[in-house]
């Protein structure tokens, strides 16, 4: 098993439990001291700097990833971090918010329900919603999620995802500037149906877990009382089972034979190389490494299949800010409450917008309500718009002012919307031809440009984003797309920000437009698998995690019978 | 200097000379927020790898400070720290070019802006912050684990709390909505049939 994260541990959870005598190859350090207790001590903490300083995650100058828009560009646009999820014992999980939604049954039939979109090669995943919705019940239960489904829209999220049993804790406290934007969403002209969202969060204790004590540093910080465990509660089970884990393992190549995979090279921290031996072998490093692993092992792509469809979510972000009061965003579980209507092709409005832009459709995404900045993140936003609106001076007493103002922190109520990403097939990961890591090997180079249904689809939602924020009450307000690109060059970053990463080694029956089989099998050897969201054939529009661990652990569970 | 961010930075520059090296504090609590003990305090130690990297940023860092530091003496005269507040804030305003600077610093100002806000607005444990006067001076409470918030502390609004949006404030507010959206076309009439799921 290569990757220790929500794909990852699950994966390895099934084998172990099975009887297979696994190893699980983590590249990055173990933070906890013992996986197998249920709330491990954990050298995490509220620090953002240490976040800032890359603590458990790719060192960007040391392991950089370079980005392009365009399959034509000879040169990156940037060099440097890019979706930087951590490398660490429990993966992207230790760093997540939690959030749980599931994907609508629409997602599982994209293409016989909704109809296929020129250019993009939308397509049906290889179950139903039916088929996953036992399992998201299952790792609901596994990693501990808070919420309730009784105060679940019925429209449209519980007609597109039904749920046969309530979950097993109930919400924790809504956030103040959640509540303030989902009565924004309620106001709104249609009115939305915002609501708690289900996530992995304890509000009780929970399978020996604490529950949480709102301390409000979640979102890209470790939790340090384990009140919030994601991969890890599958990690326990495996290592229980007899699972060997080696964190500081990194795989650089699957050895194969013929039609088979017979192991990895790996190399520890001092640079020695090792070999593992392996009568099944599984990538499970999140979508953009998993991808480098495949081109840096040579293995056999006679489509060109490998690292094409790469998806990232198309986000717009809003922002509102409230002079009269402080929304204290800081305090408890990062932006308790979301709205999905956007979600909805047939959002009023949203067929006729699409058919103007030549589309059949299109879908916005699920709408995170309430989300703020901490101080140093607050203070380097100012940093950069001093030299814009200060040039001659653009630091001292003003940028004490700002601080003191917190209009982008404290009164601040952020809104992002997770935007649908269609699967293109020249949104790509593969090897950069120049730029490589601290030990000399091709770092990953991400080519992404959104396509025509992003960018509509954005032009309809993003004003919608911005008058929630009027309707809730916010004095000023704005909402722009989270990545630049070359329709939008005003953007709030240079490269997306997103963590959500899918595609690149899609699951399919064709081996021309797939790279694995309808179970996460690579097409062209018996015995390499893929368990994390590279294998996902399209994006959804919602948070991608649980759906990551429900896919695992029914193609898991397929591979062992 | 109240923050003794200066103190921040020497710290970071010396980094790798203590064991563990001071480059991530510890966990999971700092003793503000109802613990007896301060982990952030006892650093965490760093895998061979990680500490190269580490090594090869700081040298990088370095130099970047003795070539930008030399150049701001020069800017202002030949001794910087001598300096007035008028000529010191015009050296920085040229934000001196310095080499071995990752792309996106654009000079040598640029870069200590960024140290000056970690070493503001950061843990203590780095060096900076001191006693957390700087999280107090923004009304931000820093760590509060294991203690925590109280549901309500959470939920509540802690009462009527204006800022006057003057001067900068405005400035930035101005500049930060420029591009809003306008508001949406009132809404169509009820859809008809789709081809929605069941």
């Amino acid at each position: 098993m290569v990757g220790s994260g929500a794909g990852g541990a699950i994966a390895a959870m099934v084998l172990a439990e099975a009887g297979y005598d696994v190893v699980v190859l983590e590249k990055g350090d173990n933070w906890f001291d013992d996986v197998t207790r249920a709330a491990p001590r954990s050298w995490f903490s509220s620090d953002e700097l240490k976040g800032g300083r890359h603590f458990a995650k790719p060192d960007p100058v040391a392991e950089p990833r370079t980005y392009r828009w365009h399959q034509s560009d000879a040169e990156p646009r940037h060099v440097g971090a890019v979706q930087d999820l951590p490398q660490t014992v429990g993966g992207a999980s230790v760093h997540w918010d939690a959030k749980t939604p599931r994907f609508w049954d629409i997602d599982f039939r994209k293409l016989s329900l909704l109809g296929p979109i020129d250019g993009a090669d939308v397509t049906d995943w290889p179950f139903s919603y039916d088929e996953i919705a036992p399992l998201y019940d299952e790792v609901e239960g596994l990693i501990g999620v808070s919420g309730d489904i009784d105060a679940l829209p019925a429209e449209p999220t519980l007609r597109h995802a039904p749920r046969a049993r309530p979950l097993p804790m109930p919400p924790g406290p809504p956030q103040l500037a959640s509540l303030v934007a989902a009565e924004g969403c309620r106001k709104l002209e249609p009115a939305l149906h915002p609501f708690l969202a289900p996530m992995a969060i304890n509000s009780t204790e929970y399978d020996g877990r604490p529950a949480c004590n709102n301390c409000g540093q979640c979102s890209n910080h470790g939790c340090p009382i384990m009140a919030r465990v994601g991969a890890l509660a599958a990690l326990r089970r495996a290592v229980t089972a007899g699972a060997e884990l080696r964190e500081r393992s990194w795989v650089v190549r699957v050895e194969t034979s013929g039609r088979k995979a017979t192991g990895v090279t790996w190399i520890d921290d001092r640079g020695r190389q090792h070999h593992e031996p392996g009568d099944l072998v599984v990538l499970a490093c999140l979508a953009i490494e998993t991808v480098r692993l495949a081109k840096l092992s040579e293995l056999p792509d006679p489509h060109g299949t490998i690292g094409t469809h790469f998806m990232q979510h198309w986000f717009t972000d809003g922002t509102g800010i409230f002079v009269g009061q402080r929304l204290h965003a800081h305090r408890g579980r990062s932006t308790t409450h979301v709205a999905d209507d956007f979600a909805d092709p047939d959002f009023p409005g949203a067929r006729a917008a699409a058919q103007a832009a030549g589309l059949p459709y299109f879908r916005g995404g699920t709408l995170e309500l309430g989300g703020t900045q901490f101080p140093l993140g607050e203070a380097n936003t100012y940093r950069f718009l001093l030299t814009l609106l200060r040039p001659d001076k653009p630091f001292g007493a003003e940028f004490k002012q700002l601080m003191r103002s917190s209009v982008l922190r404290d009164r601040m109520c952020g809104i992002q919307m997770i935007g649908e990403d269609l699967p293109y097939r020249g949104n790509t990961v593969d090897l950069d031809p120049r730029v490589k890591d601290y030990r000399g090997y091709p770092v990953a180079r991400i080519t992404y440009s959104p396509g025509a249904h992003e960018l509509a689809a954005q032009g309809f939602y993003r004003p919608y984003v911005a008058e929630i924020l009027r309707r809730a009450g916010a004095d000023y307000v704005t909402a722009v797309p989270d990545a630049a690109s070359d329709a939008t060059p005003l953007a709030g970053n240079e490269v997306p920000t997103t963590a959500h990463v899918m595609g690149g080694m899609r699951m399919g029956t064709d081996p021309a437009v797939s790279a694995t089989d309808d179970e996460g099998r690579f097409h062209q050897l018996d015995n390499l698998f893929v368990a994390d969201g590279s294998v996902f054939p399209t994006s959804g529009a919602h948070n991608p995690t649980l759906t990551i661990m429900a896919t695992a652990l029914r193609n898991a569970r397929r591979w062992v019978a | 200097r109240e923050a003794r961010a200066a103190d921040y930075i020497v710290t970071l520059l010396d980094a790798l000379r203590e064991n563990p090296p001071r480059v991530f504090a510890g966990g999971p609590f700092s003793d503000r927020g109802g613990s007896e003990r301060d982990d952030m305090a006892r650093f965490l130690p760093l895998n061979d790898a990680v500490k190269e990297h580490w090594r090869a940023r700081l040298d990088d860092l370095g130099a970047a400070y003795r070539e930008g530091l030399g150049q701001l003496d020069a800017l202002a005269g030949g001794d910087f720290a001598a300096a007035s507040p008028a000529d010191q804030d015009a050296a920085l305003a040229q934000n001196p070019r310095v080499p071995r600077l990752p792309a996106a610093i654009s000079g040598f100002t640029d870069l200590l802006f960024r140290h000056t806000i970690e070493g503001c607005y950061g843990v203590p444990e780095y060096g900076g912050n001191a006693g957390g006067a700087m999280w107090r001076s923004i009304e931000f409470p820093g760590d509060v684990q294991p203690r925590g918030y109280e549901a309500g502390e959470v939920t509540d609004s802690d009462g009527p709390d204006p800022v006057t949006a003057t001067g900068i404030v405005a400035d930035l507010l101005r500049l930060v909505t420029s591009t809003a959206p306008e508001s949406p076309p009132r809404p169509p009439p009820a859809p008809g049939p789709t081809s929605r799921a069941g």
